[in-house]
C-alpha cells in the first residue's frame, strides 16, 4: 500500500525514538481526551439504582425526581453517592477518576477559592479562582485546543494547498494576482483582527477556526507554489500531459503526491501554532467565551494570582509538555523526510 | 441725520446701563440662613505640623482645571482648595458656609442670594469680591478656554449672576429646583479677576503651568515636573478660625509623589515613604496587607463603612426581548441567581448585596425594598405557571419551541468567575445563561444600541436619584438613551414627571420612594453588589479622630476638601522608626468603624 519511499521514511521515523514515542503518547492522549466525560465529570460512569443500571455520562440529564428527590434539575450525584452509602440498599454508583466537570464550582465551606491541590478533596491539581477543578479543566482544555488546531490545520491546508497548487500550475496572471493578494493578507496582524472581531461578536469554536484560517492559509501557498512549479516541469508531468490527462488529474494524481513531503513536515508545527494561537487569544480574553475550559484562561488566572502557584504551574507545565511532544514529532518527521538522504533525483 | 441716530443709540445704551445698575437692589423680603451651629467633625486633640506623603499614578498634563487635558484625577486636588459659596456637611448633608456666610432664596424658586465673607482672601492677599463671581461667568463662557461643556453649562444652566455691592451676589438658574439642589447645581466658585485680567486666545497655552491664586487651606508650593507636587499649608488662612475648620488641615505639607504602578507604590508605603495606602481592592487587602509590619503594629488597618449614594450595579433586562418581555420570567430569573454565594466565595465576603436601584440617597432611597432572594422553588414555580413547564434533555425549559436561553453581555473579564457561578444555579431553574464578554467600548455600544438581552453594568451616582433617564418611556425603544431596560409604563412615566417638576423636598421624597417600589415591581433590574466601605492602612504615626471619616468619605486619607481631619504625631513617628530598627512590637491594629453602616436587610 505504501510506496517504497514512504515505507523507508516511516521506518526512519520509527527509528527516531524520541519523536516516535512522542507520537504514540500524543495519539493516546488525543484518543483518551475524546472520552474525557468518562475520566473527568460530575456524572457517574454507571449507576445501579433499584435494580436498574444507568449510564448517565452521555445524553440527557437525569432529574432529581428519578432518584426520589423533589427537584426537577439534574441530580447532585455526590449527594446521591452519600445517600447510597448511608442507606445501604444495594444501590451504588461509580464516579470517574476526577469527579468534577470543568464548569462546576466546588466550594469548601468557610474557605475561599482557589483551593490548593489535595488528594482528600479529589482536586489533584487544586482549583482555579472560581473553585473549578484544574485537572478537569486541563483535560477538557486539551481536547478543545488539540481539536481546534487539527480543524484549523485541515482548513488552512485545504485552502493553502489548493491555491498554492493552482498558482504554481497555472502561473501567469493568476499567479501574479494571488501573489500580491497573499502579500497584502500576510501583512494584516491576525491577532488584532481577531480582537476586533471578537469585540463585536463573541466567537464560538467554528467562527474562531474559520477566522484564524482566513488569515493563516497564506504561509503554505508559497511552498506549494514552488513545489508545483518544480514538479510541473518534470518529465513525468509532461508525459501525463502528452497522453491527455486532465488538469485536475495532473494536479491531484501526479503533482500533489510528489509534494506531500513538504506538507507533512509542516504538519506538527502548524499544530503547535494552532494551540498557541488559541491559548494566547484565550489568555487575552478574546478567545472562546467563558466559562469554556481553556489553557489560556487558566494561564491568565495563574499569572494574575501568582501567590496561588498551582494554577500557573499546572497551566505552564501542561502547555510546555504538549508543545514539546509535538515539537519532538516535528523534528523526527523533518529528519525522516530529509531529502538530502532519501530523495532521489534523476 | 445719521449722526443723530448713532447718538441716540449711545444715549439709549448709557441709559440702559444705568437702569440696570439701579435695578440691582436686594429684594426686601429675603430671610437669610447661615447654619452656624453645624457640628464639627474634627478632633480637638489634633496638632499641627509634619508632612503627609501620598502618590499619584501620573503627573498631571496641566495645572489648569478647565480646557484641554484638564480632566485628570489631579484636578480634584486643585479644586478641593478652591472654595465655593457653600458646601454640604459631610455627615448631615446640611448646607454649610464656605465663602458665603449667609444665603437666602428668591421667590421664583431658581435664585439664591449669597452674602460673602468680607475677610475672604485669595492666596496672593487680594480680597475675594462679588466681581470674582461675576468674572467666573465671563471666564466660563469664553471660547478661549476651549471647554464646550463649561461654555454650555454657564450659558444655559446658569442664566445670570448679579452683584449687590462688593459682598452680596445672586445666582439665577434655568429652572426652579428644591433649595439644596439650587446650591448643588447653580453654586459658583470665584475666579480671580485681578489675576487673569483678560482671557485671550493664548489662554490655554499660557496657563498650562501657572499656579492660580486660590481660597482654600493649601496652595501648591513646589513642582518637580514628572516627579512630585508639593502643597503647603497657608500660615494665615483667612478661614482657619471658622468652627468647622478648626483642628482640620493639620499637616504643614502635602507631598504627592508620582509612582506609576500601584504595586511599586505599595512597596514605597511599606518602606515608610508613603504615610497611607488605600486597600479597597480585595487582592491588596487579603494578599498584600499582611505580615510583620502589621503584626508588629507599625501599620494599622482601618475599615470604615460609609453611607453615600451607591452605584446602580446589576443586571439590566431588556424588555424588548421576546423572552424577557414576560414579567414572570424576569421575576423567576431574579430568584434563580445566587448572588450571596458569589459574595461568600469568589468575592471573599468583601462585597454586599445591593438591594435596590437607588441606595445610599438618604430618605430618597426606599429602604423597604430588598432584592429578590435566591429561591429555586419560587423560580421553578413561577416558570411552571408561566407556561415554561416543559424541560429539554439538557434541563433547559422550553415553551412553544423556544429555549429559555439568555445572553448576558458584560465588559470585564475579571467578572467571568462571578457570572459562571450564577450560571450554574440558574440552570437548576431551567434557565440557561450564556456569558458574552465584550471589550468595554463595544459592551457600551451594544447596550446603547439596546441590542442586549441581559446587560451587566453599573451606573455612576448623582446628587439625587435620577429616574427619567433610566425609566421613562420617552427614552425607551430607541438607541443612545439610558433607559436600557426599555421599560415603558404609563404610571411610572406619570410619577417620574411629577418627581421632576416637584420643588418641595418632602413630596419629592415620597415620589422617589413610590417610584423605587414600582421599579422593583417591574423586575427589570436585578441588583448585584455594592462596596459599602472604604478601607486602607497607614503608619501608626497618622492619628485620627474617634470617627476617622465622615458619612460620605470615599477615602480616609484625603488631606483636603471635607477631609484633612488626621494629623501626624511627630513623637510617635520617631518612636516607630526606632522601634522598627530594634524590632519593638506594638499590638496590631485592625479596626472596623460601622457607625454609618447601612442596615442590611438580612
Amino acid at each position: 500500500m505504501l510506496t517504497p519511499q514512504a515505507k523507508k521514511r516511516w521506518i526512519k521515523f520509527k527509528a527516531l525514538k524520541r519523536g516516535y514515542y512522542s507520537f504514540i503518547l500524543i495519539t493516546v492522549l488525543i484518543f483518551l481526551s475524546l472520552f474525557a466525560e468518562l475520566i473527568a465529570s460530575n456524572r457517574p460512569v454507571v449507576i445501579h439504582y433499584n435494580g436498574e443500571l444507568h449510564f448517565p455520562t452521555y445524553g440527557d440529564i437525569l432529574p432529581g425526581t428519578s432518584f426520589g428527590y423533589d427537584y426537577q434539575w439534574e441530580v447532585n450525584y455526590k449527594d446521591l453517592q452519600k445517600q447510597f452509602n448511608l442507606e445501604d440498599k444495594g444501590n451504588w454508583l461509580i464516579m470517574p477518576v476526577i469527579p468534577f466537570n470543568p464548569l462546576e464550582s466546588d466550594f469548601i465551606e468557610g474557605e475561599y477559592p482557589p483551593y490548593a491541590p489535595s488528594i482528600e478533596s479529589k482536586h489533584y491539581l487544586g482549583t482555579d479562582m472560581a473553585g473549578r477543578d484544574i485537572t478537569s479543566r486541563l483535560i477538557y482544555g486539551f481536547r478543545i485546543a488539540i481539536l481546534f488546531s487539527l480543524f484549523l490545520l485541515a482548513v488552512t491546508y485545504i485552502i493553502g494547498v489548493f491555491i498554492g497548487a493552482l498558482m504554481g500550475y497555472l502561473g501567469g496572471t493568476f499567479d501574479l494576482v494571488f501573489q500580491r493578494l497573499i502579500e497584502v493578507l500576510s501583512n494584516i496582524p491576525i491577532l488584532y483582527v481577531i480582537m476586533i472581531v471578537a469585540s463585536i461578536v463573541t466567537p464560538d469554536f467554528w467562527t474562531l477556526v474559520l477566522l484564524l484560517a482566513a488569515f493563516s492559509w497564506m504561509g503554505l501557498t508559497w511552498y506549494m507554489r514552488t513545489e508545483t512549479y518544480r514538479e510541473n516541469s518534470r518529465e513525468y508531468v509532461m508525459a501525463a500531459r502528452a497522453i491527455g490527462a486532465s488538469h485536475s488529474r495532473i494536479i491531484f494524481k501526479h503533482i500533489l503526491p510528489n509534494s506531500v513531503s513538504i506538507l507533512v513536515t509542516f504538519f506538527p508545527f502548524s499544530v503547535v501554532s494552532g494551540i498557541t494561537s488559541l491559548t494566547s487569544l484565550d489568555y487575552l480574553g478574546f478567545g472562546l467565551p467563558a466559562p469554556t475550559p481553556s489553557w489560556g484562561e487558566l494561564l491568565q488566572q495563574g499569572t494574575a494570582n501568582l501567590e496561588y502557584q498551582w494554577i500557573a504551574i499546572s497551566a505552564v507545565a501542561a502547555l510546555s509538555f504538549v508543545l514539546t511532544l509535538v515539537t519532538f514529532i516535528g523534528e523526527a518527521i523533518r529528519e525522516a523526510f530529509d531529502p538530502k538522504k532519501y530523495s532521489y533525483y534523476e | 441725520m445719521k449722526f443723530r441716530k448713532i447718538n441716540c443709540a449711545v444715549m439709549f445704551l448709557l441709559l440702559s446701563i444705568s437702569i440696570q445698575s439701579n435695578a440691582n437692589t436686594l429684594p426686601a423680603d429675603l430671610s437669610w440662613e447661615n447654619n452656624n451651629n453645624a457640628k464639627p467633625w474634627a478632633s480637638p486633640l489634633a496638632t499641627k505640623g509634619g508632612k503627609f506623603t501620598d502618590f499619584i499614578l501620573t503627573f498631571p498634563p496641566t495645572l489648569r482645571t478647565v480646557g484641554p487635558d484638564s480632566n485628570s484625577s489631579f484636578r480634584s486636588y486643585i479644586n478641593a482648595n478652591q472654595l465655593g459659596l457653600t458646601d454640604f456637611h459631610p455627615n448631615t448633608l446640611e448646607i454649610i458656609p464656605q465663602i458665603a456666610t449667609e444665603w437666602a432664596y428668591g421667590q421664583d424658586g431658581k435664585t439664591v442670594f449669597y452674602k460673602l465673607d468680607p475677610s475672604a482672601r485669595w492666596s496672593d492677599g487680594n480680597p475675594v469680591t462679588a466681581d470674582d463671581f461675576l468674572f467666573t461667568l465671563d471666564f466660563m463662557r469664553s471660547k478661549h478656554i476651549n471647554a464646550p461643556w463649561y461654555n454650555n453649562h454657564y450659558t444655559n444652566e446658569i442664566t445670570s449672576v448679579k452683584k449687590f455691592g462688593d459682598h452680596t451676589i445672586s445666582i439665577t438658574g434655568r429652572v426652579a429646583k428644591p433649595k439644596e439642589e439650587l446650591h448643588y447645581y447653580y453654586g459658583l466658585v470665584p475666579t480671580p479677576k485681578h489675576f487673569y485680567k483678560k482671557i485671550d486666545k493664548n489662554w490655554v497655552k499660557k496657563y498650562n503651568w501657572k499656579i492660580i491664586p486660590n481660597t482654600g487651606p493649601y496652595q501648591i508650593s513646589k513642582i518637580k515636573k514628572g516627579k512630585r507636587i508639593t502643597f503647603e499649608r497657608k500660615s494665615d488662612w483667612w478661614a482657619a478660625d471658622r468652627p468647622l475648620n478648626k483642628n482640620r488641615f493639620n499637616v504643614d505639607k502635602v507631598i504627592l509623589k508620582v509612582i506609576r504602578d500601584t504595586n511599586i507604590a505599595y512597596k514605597h508605603f511599606e518602606k515608610g515613604e508613603l504615610d497611607s495606602y488605600a486597600l479597597v481592592l480585595p487582592e491588596f487587602w487579603h494578599n498584600k496587607a499582611k505580615g510583620k509590619l502589621y503584626d508588629n503594629g507599625y501599620l494599622e488597618k482601618f475599615t470604615f463603612y460609609n453611607n453615600s449614594p451607591r452605584s446602580s450595579s446589576g443586571w439590566f433586562l431588556n424588555t424588548d426581548n421576546s423572552i424577557l418581555k414576560e414579567k414572570p420570567v424576569r421575576i423567576a430569573l431574579a430568584h434563580a441567581l445566587n448572588f450571596d454565594k458569589v459574595i461568600k466565595t469568589v468575592l471573599r465576603g468583601d462585597y454586599e448585596r445591593l438591594q435596590a436601584f437607588h441606595t445610599g440617597y438618604g430618605e430618597f432611597s426606599n429602604k423597604n425594598i430588598s432584592a429578590r432572594k435566591f429561591d429555586l422553588k419560587a423560580a421553578n414555580k413561577i416558570l411552571d405557571e408561566a407556561g415554561w413547564q416543559q424541560r429539554g434533555g439538557d434541563g433547559v425549559r422550553i415553551s412553544n419551541g423556544q429555549r429559555l436561553s439568555l445572553n448576558l453581555v458584560y465588559g470585564r473579564k475579571e467578572h467571568s468567575d462571578r457570572w459562571s457561578i450564577l450560571k450554574q444555579d440558574a440552570l437548576k431553574a431551567g434557565i440557561e445563561i450564556n456569558l458574552r464578554l465584550q471589550d468595554s467600548s463595544s459592551h457600551y455600544k451594544t447596550i446603547m444600541q439596546k441590542q442586549h438581552q441581559i446587560a451587566s453594568l453599573g451606573w455612576s451616582t448623582g446628587f439625587r436619584p435620577a429616574f427619567w433617564q433610566h425609566f421613562h418611556s420617552e427614552n425607551a425603544h430607541k438607541p443612545q438613551t439610558n433607559n436600557i431596560t426599555n421599560l415603558d409604563n404609563k404610571n411610572i412615566d406619570k410619577d417620574i414627571e411629577a418627581y421632576r417638576a416637584e420643588t418641595d423636598s418632602n413630596k419629592r421624597v415620597k415620589l422617589a420612594n413610590a417610584l423605587a417600589q414600582q421599579i422593583h415591581d417591574s423586575a427589570v433590574f436585578i441588583p448585584s453588589f455594592k462596596v459599602p466601605y472604604t478601607r486602607g492602612a497607614h503608619w501608626r504615626w497618622l492619628k485620627f479622630p474617634d470617627a476617622p471619616g465622615t458619612k460620605t468619605s470615599s477615602t480616609l486619607y484625603s488631606p483636603f476638601g471635607d477631609g484633612g481631619i488626621f494629623w501626624v504625631d511627630s513623637k510617635t513617628k520617631i518612636e516607630t522608626k526606632a522601634a522598627r530598627k530594634n524590632s519593638t512590637k506594638y499590638s496590631s491594629v485592625n479596626k472596623t468603624f460601622d457607625q454609618y453602616r447601612e442596615n442590611t436587610s438580612d
